[in-house]
């Protein structure tokens, strides 16, 4: 299969993989190994009052295709500096477009949806209980 | 850019460069670029002796007769042309065939097509070895069994089949005949169809260094097999195959067949010392499941899955390195992880996450080496990436 080259830097590069520790991460995954994709998404985030947390990092876990690994290096390299919403930054639509993704390949960028998700409500849940 | 090391051996080897002298000589000629079926001239005559002489060395180098070879386009040609053939030819004796699960789609799919047709087909199921034991056979016979259809070394796993076992089983049956898809057989074990005793063998040449787009049946005329046309026309080879005959194609095959045969021994030696290397260099990653047996396997393929790895994303990794074969879903036109591995009882992640290295004729030492190293350094990676392997660095 031939990759656009979006895809192949974030996938061969990877450079947001990886944990983040400490008790103001929160993290949060979907779907499994046995089903072919599972993601993970550690975000932190900095509270700003009423206005929506800011992220300060994220990293990601990954086991899946080399799309899904690249979208999630993706999303993740791009977090910081972003306001923590319960929603990707780009449709699944967007992103399935932006990385070339074989149609047959979008559910695989709803298990990155429901991670990235429940990552940002998991921050929010701990902010608000902090 | 630089072409990544060849390991993909059992999809097709590079034509032999004794085998590509042979061919060129045959294209440049000036007076043997006849229709073998020309016997008018001595153009026609020149080429004729061509197909003469390919055929004599062809049936020499598979304990054949020459009168058993019949010329196709390759072994898919050639599965078909015996499974139609006969099927069609013994309709009114039966409409039984047996064959097994892990076959190659060339026989698998005209056996699904017979059914579709209203046969019963037997689909047999190997043990965890990929071995269909001779009893299988001879349990799955019915009294309206005319054809048993299995392969003597899988294209996955390289596993080879006693067919001499079954033909034996076949032999006490008053009507069931065994064709054998040899496919993969030539180079990588003694190949003597008249010994065998199988009644139909199916040849191809580029998977022995020889050229695409050629390859052979054996029909046993001693055991006095017949079949039905598949294709008409000018009535070449008997009748069975109609169709002009390409000279430096046959001969190109027929010299493939020489060098196999004369090589076999050396090759499985010094190859299956490669084999060993490329084992034990994978198999220090942890987590690694070989699909086949050291023994009971052809020295050329090594087919391997990997824990805690996603099959297309190993692939992706190591493509630019090494040019190897997948079980994953997404890289084949199938669009299903591999069925052999899933008949041989491997779950859909791991047939996912297998690699088939085919080892040939042209790898070497460092050719090895460098497999080691790139699935090695892939497989660490991924392991790390999803975090899931306590092995990952």
């Amino acid at each position: 299969m031939r990759y656009s080259r979006l895809t192949w830097e974030h996938f061969s590069n990877a450079s947001s993989a990886g944990v983040l520790t400490g008790t103001d991460v929160a993290r949060a995954a979907a779907g499994s190994a046995a089903d072919g994709t599972w993601v993970q998404f550690d975000i932190r985030a900095k509270r700003r009052g009423f206005a929506a947390a800011l992220i300060i990092e994220a990293r990601f876990q990954a086991f899946g295709c080399p799309h899904t690994i690249a979208v999630a290096d993706w999303l993740a390299g791009r977090a910081a500096g972003r306001s923590a919403e319960l929603r990707l930054p780009e449709p699944v639509g967007a992103l399935q477009q932006l990385f070339g993704m074989p149609v047959e390949k979008l559910g695989r960028l709803f298990v990155l949806e429901d991670a990235w998700v429940g990552a940002v409500q998991a921050l929010l849940k701990k902010q608000e209980n902090a | 850019m630089t072409m990544p090391v060849y390991l993909d051996s059992a999809a097709t080897t590079p034509t032999d460069p004794r085998v590509a002298a042979v061919m060129t000589r045959i294209l440049r000629s000036a007076d043997e670029y006849g229709n073998p079926a020309s016997s008018t001239h001595e153009y026609g005559d020149r080429a004729s002796e061509l197909v003469d002489a390919a055929r004599e060395r062809v049936a020499a180098s598979v304990g054949a007769t020459t009168a058993d070879v019949v010329w196709t386009s390759g072994a898919t040609e050639a599965n078909n042309l015996a499974i139609f053939g006969v099927t069609a030819y013994y309709a009114n004796q039966g409409r039984h065939i047996i064959t097994a699960r892990t076959e190659h789609k060339a026989v698998i799919d005209p056996c699904w097509e017979l059914e579709r047709r209203g046969w019963r087909v037997t689909w047999l199921i190997p043990g965890p070895d990929g071995i269909v034991a001779a009893d299988q056979v001879e349990a799955a016979l019915e009294d309206d069994t005319i054809l048993v259809s299995l392969m003597q070394v899988n294209n996955e796993i390289g596993v080879i089949q006693d067919t001499r076992a079954i033909a034996a089983v076949c032999a006490q049956h008053d009507g069931a005949r065994l064709h054998v898809d040899a496919a993969q057989s030539i180079g990588k074990v003694p190949v003597d169809f008249g010994a065998s005793g199988a009644d139909l063998m199916s040849l191809s040449a580029h998977k022995a260094y020889g050229p695409k787009g050629v390859g052979a049946l054996l029909v046993s005329q001693r055991r006095g097999v017949r079949l039905e046309a598949r294709q008409f026309g000018g009535g070449q080879e008997r009748g069975l195959r109609s169709g002009t005959l390409a000279p430096h194609q046959l001969a190109g095959m027929a010299t493939a067949f020489t060098l196999a045969s004369q090589e076999l021994p050396k090759e499985a030696q010094r190859i299956g010392a490669l084999r060993r290397r490329l084992w034990d260099g994978l198999a220090a990653l942890g987590g690694v499941l070989r699909n086949g047996t050291e023994q009971g396997t052809v020295p050329q393929l090594l087919n391997v899955s990997f824990e805690d790895v996603e099959g297309e994303a190993l692939l992706a990794s190591v493509s630019e390195l090494i040019a190897v074969s997948s079980g994953s879903a997404c890289t084949s036109s199938s669009n299903e992880p591999s069925y052999v591995l899933r008949a041989l009882g491997r779950s859909d992640r791991l047939a996912e996450s297998s690699l088939r290295f085919g080892l040939g004729r042209f790898t070497h030492e460092a050719d090895i080496d460098q497999a080691i190293t790139a699935v090695g350094n892939a497989v660490k990676r991924l392991r790390k990436i999803s975090g899931q392997c306590a092995t990952a660095a």
